[in-house]
């Protein structure tokens, strides 16, 4: 067919971002995270009436805790893979080292900062995971942390103190309701500000970023992939929307 | 995406609001002290009984149809006796002096006002199948005059006993006597008299004998025995008259209000230097949340989370600073804790902060951690926060800039990057495989990029 016979066509290329894998682990610690939230909230909280109107009875105390260590376990089990897996794969030197804070995102940070503050005109040109990813990362990791030690604690007070002193069960519990309000508060505020408002950014559940989110937020990785400038003053025609089928034609 | 983020920024907003607010409101207290809002359902504190109605006057002897001396004249000779229908022997005599000096004696009343079915000489035969069923049928006169000690004592633990056919359970005259009552409290005040706190442990243990002797020798039993008035006695924790049955799950749930009472009362515990704080200390732990919102919620449910008196004992309460058996040493307290973690070792009990509100000095790494977290939730709230709105500020700034400047090819994202300067012209060779990089772990670096499909 000749170019002239259908309309201008635009090509969107994808980016590969996340594995199926890493896909599944944030989909199971999406929803290990909310079922822990919803029965872990009440129990803290139990000084307020939703919580007493929920918690009413001992039957429902018990129910509420036994459903937060089901989730806590499957939670517990993802830890496990994760941490597995990175050693795994550290120890074949296949581990990315794309995560790991670097001095790039002190600069970038800086950079930022200066864009905040009119300063500057530019964005810092970001790797793979900008600096806000991988605080999200981070915080998250060592937040989780404190949860499934203290959460443990919490659940076999009786074995922890064959070995520790008995302090650290009320220390634990500190520990564990109040991260438990830090974790909440850092998902909604910077975690929801970044995936959804910020832009929606779907691609840990499509495992893909197409090429105009590479070029606008992951400019240093889109570069470096291609080989290509990330501005976008290059092609003739803006990208239209490839309806769901990555990397078609449209 | 305006949309979107129109919809999304009320609902983000009430749930940071929300949160903010819980956290707030106190990081350590979790449980508000529920016992004190609460009207006191439990047992009566003391026997402050309001009487309900005035006693009758009483009526002078000699207007009554039968003086008691007329009574008196078989009854006040001892050794007369009455044979009931199993063979026991009902004894007959009434000590006049003794009836005299009793409460009603003083007072003038005379013996038909009780005995008010007798009738002239020679009154009808008493029918009773043994001495028990004498009391019990005698019983019955108590509520001619106090008709609401005596209604209280319908739904009391005794009267519950009665009904299951255990005739032994105590009736009025089982703790007042029939001819011996004695004056119990102040008649200005209505207050319990000094010497009536003691005569109460005395009367219980009639039949309570064991747990008399438990109480006697408890911290509260042996400072009573001294004469000190500010110790509870029997009735202060389980009432009087409509005393409740202390095996229910209903009073295990509310015992600690009982205990509460006067221990968070200054008053009376300033004098022994004990804290006032042990209820909210209570009330603020595992077990004491769980309890108290239990006793609001669900009285009657059946709470395995230890009470005062799990640890503290329940009539051999002895002193925490006791050497022997204070819980102040953590080897009597362990085996409290055994009870129910059967698994304890010596250091469990220490996991129990001991009515202590944690602090530099009294378990310090529960006192860092609360206080870790008072700076690091607002800190992480206000560094987040401000840096969102930053940027999203900016981002809005930078969205209506591009806006005026119409020659933005539309639907592009521009943002802005330190990445390059040059723009490139070259706009063909989109398909160039994306690969080699250090990707993330295992996959296969870009499986899915690139595919491109020319036109044509």
């Amino acid at each position: 067919m000749s170019d002239s016979s259908r309309p201008p066509v635009a090509i969107e290329r994808t980016f590969h971002r996340f594995t199926y894998s890493q896909r599944w682990e944030h989909l199971i610690l999406l929803a290990a995270f909310t079922v822990l939230l919803l029965t872990g909230l009440p129990q803290k909280y139990r000084a307020s009436e939703w919580s007493q109107w929920l918690l009413s009875t001992p039957e429902r105390v018990i129910l509420f805790r036994q459903i937060h260590h089901i989730a806590a376990l499957v939670l517990t089990a993802e830890v496990i893979y994760h941490l597995g897996k990175a050693i795994y794969l550290a120890a074949r030197r296949r581990l990315s080292g794309a995560i790991f804070p670097t001095m790039q995102d002190g600069r970038d940070f800086v950079q930022m900062m200066a864009f905040l503050f009119f300063l500057s005109r530019k964005k810092p040109a970001f790797g793979k995971y900008n600096f806000e990813q991988k605080f999200t990362y981070w915080f998250l990791f060592f937040g989780i942390g404190i949860m499934v030690i203290s959460g443990f604690i919490l659940w076999f007070p009786e074995v922890i103190t064959i070995v520790l002193p008995g302090g650290v069960i009320p220390a634990a519990l500190l520990a564990h309701s109040n991260e438990a309000v830090i974790a909440v508060i850092f998902i909604i505020i910077w975690h929801f500000y970044h995936v959804h408002f910020e832009r929606l950014n779907l691609s840990i559940f499509t495992g893909r970023l197409s090429e105009r989110e590479m070029r606008a937020y992951h400019a240093a990785e889109f570069e470096n992939l291609t080989g290509e400038p990330a501005d976008w003053s290059v092609p003739e025609q803006a990208p239209t929307q490839t309806g769901g089928q990555p990397g078609g034609v449209s | 995406m305006p949309r979107h983020i129109a919809i999304l920024t009320p609902f983000l907003i009430l749930i940071m609001l929300g949160l903010v607010v819980w956290q707030t409101d106190a990081p350590y207290a979790r449980a508000a002290p529920i016992l004190q809002e609460t009207p006191s359902g439990g047992p009566a504190p003391t026997a402050q009984e309001t009487p309900s109605a005035p006693p009758p006057t009483p009526i002078p002897a000699q207007n009554l149809s039968l003086s008691d001396e007329y009574c008196l004249g078989c009854h006040g000779q001892p050794g007369q006796t009455y044979e009931l229908q199993n063979g026991e022997q009902l004894d007959l005599y009434v000590d006049p002096v003794v009836h005299q000096a009793s409460v009603h004696g003083e007072q003038g009343y005379a013996c038909v006002q009780c005995h008010a079915d007798v009738g002239e000489y020679p009154h009808p035969p008493f029918q009773a199948a043994d001495r028990r069923e004498v009391t019990l049928k005698l019983n019955a006169v108590c509520q001619r005059c106090h008709s609401h000690q005596f209604e209280l004592a319908e739904d009391d633990a005794h009267a519950a006993a009665q009904a299951a056919g255990i005739r032994e359970a105590a009736v009025c005259v089982d703790c007042h006597t029939a001819h011996e009552v004695r004056r119990l409290t102040d008649p200005e005040t209505h207050e319990l008299l000094p010497e009536t706190r003691q005569w109460i442990p005395e009367r219980c243990a009639l039949c309570h004998s064991a747990i008399y002797e438990k109480y006697h020798d408890s911290v509260h039993g042996s400072a009573l025995s001294a004469g000190n008035p500010d110790v509870p006695t029997c009735i202060d924790c389980h009432g009087v008259h409509n005393i409740e049955d202390p095996t229910t799950a209903h009073f295990r749930l509310q015992s600690p209000r009982i205990c509460a009472d006067c221990h968070t009362d200054p008053h009376i515990m300033d004098k022994y230097g004990i804290s006032t704080n042990v209820l909210d200390t209570y009330v603020a732990d595992f077990h004491g949340t769980t309890v108290a919102i239990f006793e609001k919620q669900s009285p009657d449910a059946e709470v395995n989370k230890a009470v005062c008196y799990d640890c503290h004992g329940v009539h051999d309460i002895s002193s925490p600073s006791d050497p022997e058996t204070g819980i102040e040493m953590k080897s009597n307290l362990l085996v409290r804790c055994q009870t129910c973690h059967p698994d304890a070792n010596e250091n469990f009990p220490s996991s129990w902060m001991s009515h202590y509100v944690p602090s530099a000095e009294n378990y310090r790494v529960v006192y860092w951690v609360n206080k870790f977290y008072a700076f690091f939730i607002p800190a992480v709230l206000g560094s987040m926060g401000a840096l969102v709105v930053l940027d999203a500020s900016r981002a809005a700034i930078e969205r209506r800039k591009r806006r005026r400047s119409a020659s933005e090819p539309s639907g592009a994202i521009i943002v802005e990057t330190s990445a390059d300067a040059s723009p490139v012209t070259d706009s063909t060779s989109p398909d160039q495989p994306a690969g080699g990089s250090a990707d993330d772990e295992s996959a296969p670096t870009d499986s899915n990029s690139p595919t491109e499909d020319s036109h044509g």
